[in-house]
C-alpha cells in the first residue's frame, strides 16, 4: 500500500523508472523460486555392517531404524552405524515389518483390547501370526481368518494388509471388512508366493515374489497392473511405494529396480547390493537390506553426475 | 555352615539339572540333512515350518548358506529315513546326504556306494533348464544316479550341464530324460507339464517350448 502511494505521487518519467524497476525485481524474484528442474538419481553412499544380524525386513520410526532379524529371530534397533541400540526376540521368523497406528482387536493371548496408538507390526512367518509391539509389551492381532506364513504387512490409515505366502493372496481389510486379493496363478489379479505388500490412498501393491513382478491391485481387490515382467527379476522380495517411484528387491539378482508412477523403469541399484530383501525410503535417503551378509545399503538422492 | 549347605544344594542342583538334560539328549534321534540351494529366507523357514508338522521335533538348526538342516526327535517315535526324505520332498526340496544318529549310536546315511569306472568316460554338455541353486540340487542328483553317469555339475549362469559318463552303459538322451522327469526342459527333451508344475515356486523357469 505504501509503495503504491510513493508511485502515484511521482511524476511521469520517475512513475516510469521506478514501475520499470519493480517489474524487474518482481521477474527476479519468480526466477530465483521457480528453479529449473534438475535431473536427480539415486547415487551409492556407503555400506553398513550388521554385525550378526541377518536383516529381511526394514522400518523407520522417526530416524530410529528398525530390522527384523529372521535367522536370530528377534527384532532390532540399530544405529546409522549398525550397531544394535534395542532387541527384542522370541519371534517366529519375522519378516517385512512396519510402523502405524490401527484401531484393531488386539490380543496377549488372555485378554483382548482395542489397539489405539502407534506400533510396530510384525509378521511371525513361523508362528502364523502378527505381533503387535509398543516399547516393551507384545500382543497380536486378532484375525477371523488364519494365515499361513504371514511374510509381510502393511498399515495405511485404518486399512490393513498381510501377504499370506503359502496361500498365494494378500488379506486386506478396508477398514470395515476382510477379503482375500488374489488367487494362485500367473494372470493379472493372480499370485505367486506374494512376499511384500504396501497400501497407498488409491492402491495396493504387491512383490508377487515367484512370479518374479511387482502388481498393482485396487482396492476392490481386482488387479489393474504388472511392474517390472520384462526385466528378468529372480524372486521378488520386497516392494516400497514412495509418491514418485516405485522400488522392487531383485533378490537373486542382486538389485533393486526403480519405476516411476506410470511402471516405466527409471534406475537400476546393484552397487553394494546382495541378496536384497527389503528397501526403505525416509525424504532423499534409500536404505536396502543386505539379508545373507548382514548389511544395510544407504542410497541419497542426488543431482545426476552426467547433467 | 549354612554358606556350605546352600553351595552344595547349588551343585547338587546343577548336577541333577545336567543328568536331566543328557537324559533328555539320550532319548533323543539326531537328524542331518543336506538340501541344497536354501538360498533364499522364504524357502528355508518355509523348510522348517513343514518340519514343525513332526510333534516333539527340537533344536532345529539351519544354515541357509550350506543348506544343512538339522534336529532332533523322540527316538521312540521312530523316525525314519525314508520319512525324513519324503518330508523334504513334501515341503518341495531335493535332499542330498542325509544322516541320523540314533539315541543307541547307531548311524544310518543315504549315501550310495555306487562307483563309475573312471577310465573310458565321454565328457559333454547339455543345456538344461532351470533357475537356482534349487535347479541345480534337482537336476544334478537326477542325472548322477543315472546309470553310467560318473559326475554331472549344473552351471546356474550358462544353465549348462557337464556331464561324463560311461557311454556303453548310458546315453546323452537318456541323461536328458532323466533331467526332464524332474521338471528340468532339455534342447532334446521336454518335460512334462506335470513334473513342470510339481516344481517349487523358485524352480520355475520360463518355458521357451
Amino acid at each position: 500500500m505504501t509503495t503504491c502511494t510513493l508511485v502515484v505521487n511521482m511524476k511521469e518519467p520517475t512513475k516510469m523508472r521506478v514501475l520499470i524497476s519493480l517489474i524487474a525485481v518482481a521477474a527476479v524474484m519468480i526466477s530465483c523460486t521457480e528453479k529449473p528442474a534438475v535431473p536427480q538419481e539415486w547415487q551409492f553412499e556407503k555400506t553398513i555392517d550388521l554385525d550378526g544380524i541377518n536383516p529381511i525386513g526394514i522400518a523407520m520410526d522417526g530416524n530410529d531404524i528398525f530390522l527384523s532379524d529372521g535367522d536370530h529371530n528377534r527384532v532390532v534397533q540399530v544405529s546409522e552405524g549398525g550397531a544394535i541400540l534395542f532387541e527384542m526376540d522370541g519371534f517366529e521368523r519375522p519378516m517385512h515389518i512396519q510402523f502405524g497406528t490401527a484401531e484393531h482387536e488386539i490380543t496377549d493371548k488372555l485378554t483382548t483390547s482395542m489397539l489405539q496408538e502407534r506400533a510396530l507390526f510384525i509378521p511371525e512367518y513361523g508362528r502364523d501370526s502378527i505381533a503387535v509391539m509398543r516399547r516393551n509389551k507384545i500382543d497380536y492381532l486378532v484375525l477371523q481368518d488364519s494365515l499361513d506364513a504371514p511374510a509381510a504387512i502393511s498399515v495405511y490409515k485404518n486399512e490393513m494388509a498381510i501377504a499370506d505366502f503359502y496361500p498365494n493372496r494378500v488379506l486386506y481389510y478396508n477398514g470395515t471388512d476382510w477379503i482375500s486379493i488374489g488367487t494362485e496363478g500367473k494372470k493379472l489379479g493372480q499370485l505367486y508366493y506374494p512376499t511384500d505388500v504396501q497400501i497407498t490412498e488409491k492402491y495396493i501393491f504387491v512383490a508377487d515374489a515367484y512370479n518374479h513382478r511387482g502388481q498393482v491391485f485396487d482396492k476392490t481387490g481386482k488387479g489393474v497392473a504388472f511392474i517390472g515382467v520384462d526385466q528378468k527379476m529372480n524372486a521378488t522380495t520386497g516392494i516400497y511405494v514412495s509418491d514418485q517411484e516405485i522400488f522392487l528387491t531383485d533378490f537373486e539378482n542382486g538389485r533393486v529396480l526403480i519405476f516411476d508412477m506410470e511402471y516405466q523403469l527409471k534406475q537400476i541399484l546393484e552397487t553394494g547390493v546382495h541378496k536384497p530383501t527389503d528397501i526403505y525410503v525416509k525424504e532423499d535417503v534409500l536404505y536396502i537390506t543386505n539379508y545373507r551378509k548382514g548389511e544395510l545399503v544407504k542410497y541419497l538422492l542426488k543431482e545426476k553426475n552426467d547433467v | 555352615m549354612k554358606q556350605i549347605t546352600i553351595i552344595l544344594s547349588i551343585a547338587i542342583g546343577l548336577f541333577a539339572f545336567a543328568k536331566a538334560d543328557a537324559q533328555t539328549s539320550k532319548d533323543r534321534d539326531q537328524f542331518e540333512v543336506q538340501v541344497d540351494g536354501l538360498g533364499c529366507p522364504f524357502c528355508a523357514y518355509g523348510l522348517e515350518k513343514k518340519f514343525k508338522e513332526f510333534k516333539g521335533i527340537k533344536d532345529i538348526a539351519i544354515d541357509i548358506e550350506t543348506g544343512d538342516f538339522s534336529f532332533s526327535y523322540p527316538s521312540v517315535k521312530v523316525l525314519t529315513m525314508g520319512a525324513l526324505l519324503a518330508q523334504v520332498e513334501k515341503s518341495g526340496y531335493t535332499p542330498n546326504l542325509a544322516k541320523i544318529t540314533r539315541a543307541d549310536g547307531t548311524i544310518q546315511t543315504n549315501k550310495q556306494n555306487e562307483e563309475v569306472a573312471k577310465a573310458d568316460l565321454t565328457m559333454t554338455k547339455i543345456h538344461v533348464d532351470g533357475m537356482c541353486g534349487m535347479c541345480k540340487a534337482r537336476i544334478e542328483k537326477a542325472t548322477v544316479t543315472v546309470g553310467g553317469v560318473a559326475n554331472a555339475v549344473w552351471d546356474v549362469d550358462t544353465k549348462l550341464l557337464t556331464v561324463n559318463f560311461d557311454s556303453k552303459l548310458t546315453s546323452e538322451t537318456f541323461i536328458e530324460k532323466a533331467a526332464a522327469a524332474v521338471g528340468h526342459d532339455t534342447k532334446g527333451t521336454r518335460a512334462t507339464d506335470k513334473s513342470y508344475d510339481n516344481l517349487h515356486a523358485c524352480c520355475k523357469y520360463e518355458r521357451t517350448n
